[in-house]
Parts: C-alpha cells; structure tokens; sequence
C-alpha cells in the first residue's frame, strides 16, 4: 500500500472504529424515523375525550346541536384529508387530489372506494383515523341541576378521579347562547388539555357564522357548498414536461436542486472540519513532523484529504441508501420521480463534480489552516470570516427556486467558492450549458489553485510555531517552507 | 571511511535571522555522531535541513548518496525533538502505520513491532492504547517506530530529554545496538555525558556556527586539566600558585572550602600542588582531573551548554519574520 493509500485508510479507520461515528451514523436516520413516527404514535396513544355538551339557557335555541353538527363536520374533514394523504404516496398529488373530490361529494366511503382504485395497496390497509372527541349525551343530574354553582359542582363530580369508572367524562362543556352570541364554559378533567377548548371554540365560530347566514336569510345548505367549493385550477407553462400543465414533477427538479445544495454543504463543510480538527490533533500532539519525515506533504494531505471522503461518502451512502429504501417503500411514485430526476440532464453527475470540487476546495484549506493550530481557539481567526462567507451561498439557494436567472443567482454560481453550493441549487432549471461547464472549470481551477496554495501552507504550517493570522499565513504561502 | 553524510557550508536564514551559518561536517557510515549545542543552536533546523523538511538557503547536503533528504526517507529513521504518536493507537498499530510508511508491509511491521517491544520490555504494553502509556514508555515506542524499518542512518533530536536515568541508560544501549548493525547514528542532544558515552565522534554547535569538529578525546584536549584542592584555603593564595589560569569556589562547609583551580594549556599541575605544600596551604585533599566534553564546550564556545539560547534566538526569528 502506497504511503497516501496508508494514511487515507487510517485516517479513515481512526474515525471508523469509534462508537461516536456509528452513533452520529444511525442517529440521523433514527432520529429522523422517530420525528415522524412519534407524532403518528402519540396521536394513536392519545385515548379519545368523552365530553358531554350542555345546553344553558335559553333552552332550545338549538346551539348544542348546531355544535355537535360543526364536530362531526370537522371529523369527516378529517377523514377526507386522511383519505388524501394516504393515496398521494402510491398515486402522487393528482390522485389524492380525485379520491378527496370523491369523498367530498359522493360522501365517505365512495371515497374509500376511490381510495382503492387510485392506490389499491393504500386502500387495502386504511383504517380512519381516531376521532379526537367522543360526544356523549350528558348525565341527567348534571342536565337537571340548577344552573351556576350547582351545575359547576356536579362537572367537578364527573370530571374528577372519583367520578365513577364508566360515568367519568373529560370535559362538560356548558353551551350559552346570551344575546344571540353563542359562548361556551368548558370543564376540563385536565387543566393543561386544550384540545376541547379547541375544537369548541372551532365549532362556536362555525354555529355563529351559520346563525348569521341564517339570519340574513341564506339556506344552511349554501353555506355548506361554499364551503366545499374548491376551485378547479391548472397551471400551465411552456417548459413543462408535458409542454402546456404543470405538474408536481415539473417542480420536483428545483426542489431536489435546493436539496442537494444544502446536501452537499453540509457534507462539504462537515468533511473539512473533520480535516481540520484531525490536523489541528495532529499538530498539537507533533505528529506533523514524524509524518513529514516519511511522507511528503502532498502525499500526507492527499491521504487525508482521501481517508476523509472516504468517512464523508459512508455517511453520504448509508443515509442516501436509507432515506432512499425508506422512500421507495412509502412513496414509490415519489422516489421513481426524484430518480428520473436525478438521471435527467446529466444531473447527478453534476452533483457528483461539485461535490468533488467543493470537498476539494473547502477540504484542503481547512488542513492548511490546521497545520498552523493545536486548538480550536487558534483556527478561529481564519475560521471566522470564512464561515461567515460560507452562509452566502445558503441564502442565495433559496432564491434559486423561484427565480433561479436572477442576476446575483447567476453570479454567485459562477463564483468558484459558491459554485459547489449554487450551481447545484440551480442546475436542475436547465441553465445554459455553457455556464454550467464553466462554472465547473472555474470551480476545479480554483480547487486546483487552492490545493496548491494549501500544500504550500500545511508544509511551512506544520513546523512552525508561528501564531496563525492571515499574514502568517499567507507568508507560508508565499514562502512555502 | 565513506561518509554517510556531508554537509558543505550549509546556512539557514528566516527573513533576517541566521539561524545556521557556513556548516559543514562529516559524519561517517557506521558511527555514532553527538550533535552538540545549547537549545536554540541551531541543531534542530540542520536536522531538518539534512532530511529535506526545510531547504537550506545555501550550501549542500549529501545523504546516504543523495543530495536531498527526501529521496531517501525510506533508508533514514527519524526521532523528532517534540514526540508525540496517534494517542487511540494500540503501540503495535503505530509502529506498524509508521514503518508501512517506510514500506515495511503491514504484516511485517506487526511482527517487529512486538519483537522490538518485547525487547524494550514493553511486551505487556502492546494492547494498550498509547495514552495509556506513561511518557517513558511512549518515548521508546517512537523511538521503535523510527527503526522499525530498519534505516541505515539514523537522526535522534534530543533523544534523552524527558527520560528517567534508568530510561536514558536503555536508549544508550539500543543506540549502540544500532551502531552495532550497522546504521550511522546522528543525534542531537545539549547534555554531554551521553555524547560522551556514546559518540565516535562530536560536532558541536553554537549561536548557528559549528565551535568543533572531531572525537570526545580531541575535544577535551582543547580545554586545560583543573586542580581541585580541598581544605581551609585562601582563593587569592591558589590564584598565585604556578600553572594556575583561575580559581572557582564550588562549595564552601565548616571552614573549609573546594576550589576548582583551572590549569593553564600544558601546565600537568605538579607544579602547583608542590608550591601549595610548601607555602603551607591547608590542603586536606587533591585530585587532579581531565577536562570533560562540558568543560571543552566552554572553552571552545565561550557558551554554557545548559543555558537556553532558544529564548533570544526565537526571538531574533520572530522579529526577522515580521
């Protein structure tokens, strides 16, 4: 094994066979994984609330009923949007668009039966989702009690732990209708639980508009069409795919372009501060020199340079296999669209170069300057300004999906030091090839410039004792040892 | 005998600062050489300069038959000054990792890894990881990992700084043991008694000039012999004495005192023992003795080997520097 190919695989190893890199490997894709289960579980965890409504005076102005109507309303809305969500992944956007217009007209379970025509392997395992709130008819002693403190008393008797098992509610809402505003008192067993609170407030507002249109003579049943009226809108555009609608895939491009640019960021930056602190340990415990005397300085910094992509492309690998395994088996037609994308135009080779030729920028200044530090706090005079010049390029990413020619866009893409980042952001809008092929030559000319300038600094910076400064540095630069 | 290294008017500058000026000196195969000087003499830079990290500003350097260091680091062993291994390594994996650096293949490099440690009696540390290990034995495990590929010549900076007696008679030992294969011994070192112990030969440096080249013997004769007397003496009546350059108190007990008087060049000091007998001096005990290479130092730089001229020369750096 050659002395670079040596020091890469420990390099590599040194990372590799600590409990800390396998730990920051799984915990990604874990974390990620339990950010959304979590709230599935907990919602699923959550038992149903058993409230009972009751109707204050002026008795029969029919409120509680126009209530429970706007509770069972918002479930349905509910069940429709469940319905949706759940066929998008298997039949994208469109299709969960036409199982809700199913259900939203033809009712429920015409729209399950939708649901199993558009994503048959969706529909097969549907199960509605729990409803939040159980209306229970309320005790006939809490109904009879005199209104007031009597009333209040008797809630606290069903609310509370010694209510009996079976009777015991979690909250008794006591409707009032003053005045023709509709208003509530809401008991709740559990003083933080605002789930109710919620939801009736909700329904409140809903009753209060309907007695309002009703009032001003308008049928209840227009309000409710309105109300499920969406409008039926395409959008059109000459570079879409199909050349006249525009579909989730014509947009899928720029969002997979901001993904990768922020992807490769953090992979670009992350790598090189792994460089920086292994040179940075080396210095500080004189190994520099004992390697210099066996290696030169060009293997010894393409060695690590190497070892540490290696480190980099695993992590790279292990989360793009897992994130990729985990989207093809919940949203295969998803995962089949990134993938054209991806394969389109030349794209993922694209990526691929920048994220050689930003590593390689980032990775060998982070080692020159490494060589010149034995702790953080050194680094930090040329680390400061550089990272801040970093953010750049995350802010103007943004900017690339929805006016990806907008000028400073351009320009900063064209800027070797942003070009990984940017160019990447905004390469899936089909910018000019010839920008695209010469923001990639600036970019491995600069790399190429930087690596010089680099193995230039880590010699001189790896035995000298020089407090590190920009003029030190570039001295060594200058100098070269 | 054919060199193993030459060195021919080598100079170092850093801006304005000479840290070496005009060395040259011969070190032959086979042989242990002391590269003699006080911190900050400018021994650290010509070591650099003979293995190539560092250009010289003018000068030659030949080595092992090459004009630069760098193409034969495969064939040279290198101890540095500042020590220091990967501290999570196991001391067989580091040694491995350096001698695979040298080419010795990593199966190879493992065996004599654990025969060299078992020898340096480090057998039960091979498991270890070297932040487990104290300084001592971190000490010997780099300096096997210098070895390890088994170079023909061999560069040691301050190879006995940090180490105990009992560690500093061991590392005499294996650099005789090296010698004894075959391997031509450079080190560097600002405390004499090794070099003397060790070295077939000495160049010793100072403020950047080499002040000698030669043997231990050769050096000791350009400093005088010393007279140390014992006894209730007068300083001012040992300074008269014939054949006597100057007087040194060392210790001064109960009324007594020991005076180093120092010899003038070829004076043997017969002369003056006979004279303070015979004024009547209270001489209790006599002893006349050889100049070490400590004393040849002096005389030959006029500089104390122990003090520190790193501190002002570092100084002298940083301020050519900017």
């Amino acid at each position: 094994m050659n002395r670079t190919l040596l020091i890469a695989h420990r390099e590599f190893m040194a990372y590799a066979r600590t409990v800390g890199f396998w730990l920051s490997l799984l915990a990604f894709p874990l974390f990620g994984a339990l950010g959304g289960a979590i709230p599935i579980m907990m919602k699923h965890a959550e038992p149903a609330r058993t409230v009972a409504l009751v109707q204050a005076a002026p008795a029969g102005s029919g409120l509680a009923e126009a209530v429970r109507q706007s509770l069972e309303n918002e479930q349905a809305r509910g069940d429709i949007s469940a319905l949706r969500m759940a066929a998008i992944p298997e039949a994208g956007v469109a299709g969960g668009d036409r199982v809700r217009q199913v259900a939203e007209t033809e009712g429920y379970q015409a729209g399950i039966a939708a649901l199993k025509r558009e994503a048959p392997r969706a529909g097969a395992s549907f199960k509605a989702p729990r409803p939040n709130l159980t209306l229970v008819a309320p005790p006939a002693e809490l109904v009879s009690a005199a209104p007031g403190e009597a009333q209040d008393a008797m809630a606290r008797r069903y609310l509370g732990d010694d209510a009996l098992e079976g009777e015991k509610l979690s909250a008794v809402v006591f409707l009032t209708d003053a005045n023709g505003q509709p208003g509530a008192r809401v008991w709740t067993a559990r003083a933080t639980d605002d789930a109710v609170e919620d939801a009736i407030r909700d329904a409140l507002k809903d009753a209060n508009r309907r007695q309002v249109f009703a009032a001003g003579g308008i049928d209840p049943a227009v309000v409710e069409q309105t109300d499920r009226f969406r409008p039926d809108m395409a959008v059109f555009s000459p570079k879409a795919r199909s050349g006249g609608e525009v579909s989730f895939r014509d947009k899928l491009p720029t969002v997979v372009g901001l993904a990768v640019g922020f992807i490769l960021w953090s992979l670009i930056i992350t790598g090189a501060s792994i460089l920086l602190n292994s040179v940075m340990e080396e210095k500080s415990n004189k190994i520099l020199e004992v390697l210099l005397s066996s290696a030169s300085a060009t293997e010894i910094l393409t060695g690590k340079v190497l070892g540490v992509a290696l480190l980099t492309l695993t992590v790279l690998f292990a989360w793009g296999g897992l994130g990729g395994i985990g989207l093809i088996a919940a949203a295969p037609d998803v995962a089949r669209d990134i993938g054209s994308v991806l394969m389109s135009n030349g794209l993922l080779i694209y990526f691929l170069l920048f994220m050689v030729g930003g590593y390689l920028m980032y990775a060998v200044l982070f080692a020159a300057i490494g060589a010149f530090c034995e702790t953080p706090r050194d680094a930090q005079t040329l680390m400061g300004p550089i990272m801040m010049v970093l953010v750049a390029p995350l802010l103007v990413m943004q900017m690339a999906i929805r006016t990806p020619d907008a000028t400073v866009v351009k320009v900063m893409s064209l800027i070797p030091p942003f070009t990984p980042f940017v160019m990447a952001a905004r390469a899936p809008s089909g910018p000019p090839l010839i920008e695209i092929v010469g923001a990639l030559i600036g970019m491995f000319l600069f790399a190429a410039l930087m690596v010089w300038v680099a193995g230039r600094a880590f010699r001189a910076g790896a035995l000298s004792d020089v407090k590190l400064n920009w003029k030190s540095f570039i001295g060594a630069v200058r100098g070269g040892g | 005998m054919v060199a193993a290294l030459t060195l021919d008017r080598i100079s170092k500058r850093y801006g304005g600062f000479q840290a070496v000026s005009d060395l040259s000196f011969e070190v032959e195969k086979g042989t242990i050489c002391g590269f003699l000087g006080p911190n900050g003499a400018g021994k650290t830079s010509t070591l650099r300069m003979i293995l190539g990290l560092q250009s010289a500003t003018s000068g030659q350097i030949e080595i092992l038959g090459a004009d630069d260091g760098r193409k034969v680091r495969d064939r040279i062993g290198f101890l540095p000054e500042e020590r220091g291994l990967y501290k999570k390594m196991t001391p067989v994996d580091a040694i491995a990792f350096f001698g695979g650096l040298k080419g010795v293949p990593a199966s190879e490099g493992r065996k004599r890894a654990r025969e060299m440690l078992t020898q340096m009696g480090l057998g039960d540390a091979q498991k270890k990881k070297m932040k487990e290990l104290s300084k001592g034995m971190a000490q010997k495990v780099q300096l096997i990992a210098s070895v390890v590929h088994r170079p023909e010549f061999v560069i040691l900076d301050e190879p006995f700084s940090g180490l105990d007696p009992m560690n500093q008679q061991g590392l005499e030992a294996m650099i005789r043991a090296l010698a004894a294969d075959g391997a031509t011994v450079l080190f560097s070192t600002h405390v004499m008694q090794h070099a003397e112990r060790l070295c077939d030969k000495v160049v010793l440096l100072a403020r950047g000039k080499k002040a000698f080249e030669g043997t231990v013997d050769q050096a000791r004769a350009t400093s005088p012999r010393f007279l140390e007397l014992e006894g209730a003496l007068d300083v001012a009546a040992v300074a008269a004495l014939p054949g006597v350059s100057g007087v040194e108190v060392l210790n001064i007990h109960d009324g007594a005192c020991t005076l180093r008087a120092g010899l003038t060049p070829g004076a043997g000091g017969q002369e003056a023992l006979k004279s303070a007998f015979l004024s009547g001096l209270d001489v209790r005990r006599f002893q006349i003795k050889e100049p070490t290479l400590h004393d040849a130092f002096i005389a030959l730089t006029g500089d104390h080997p122990d003090e520190d001229q790193s501190i002002a020369r570092d100084a002298l750096k940083a301020e050519a520097a900017r």
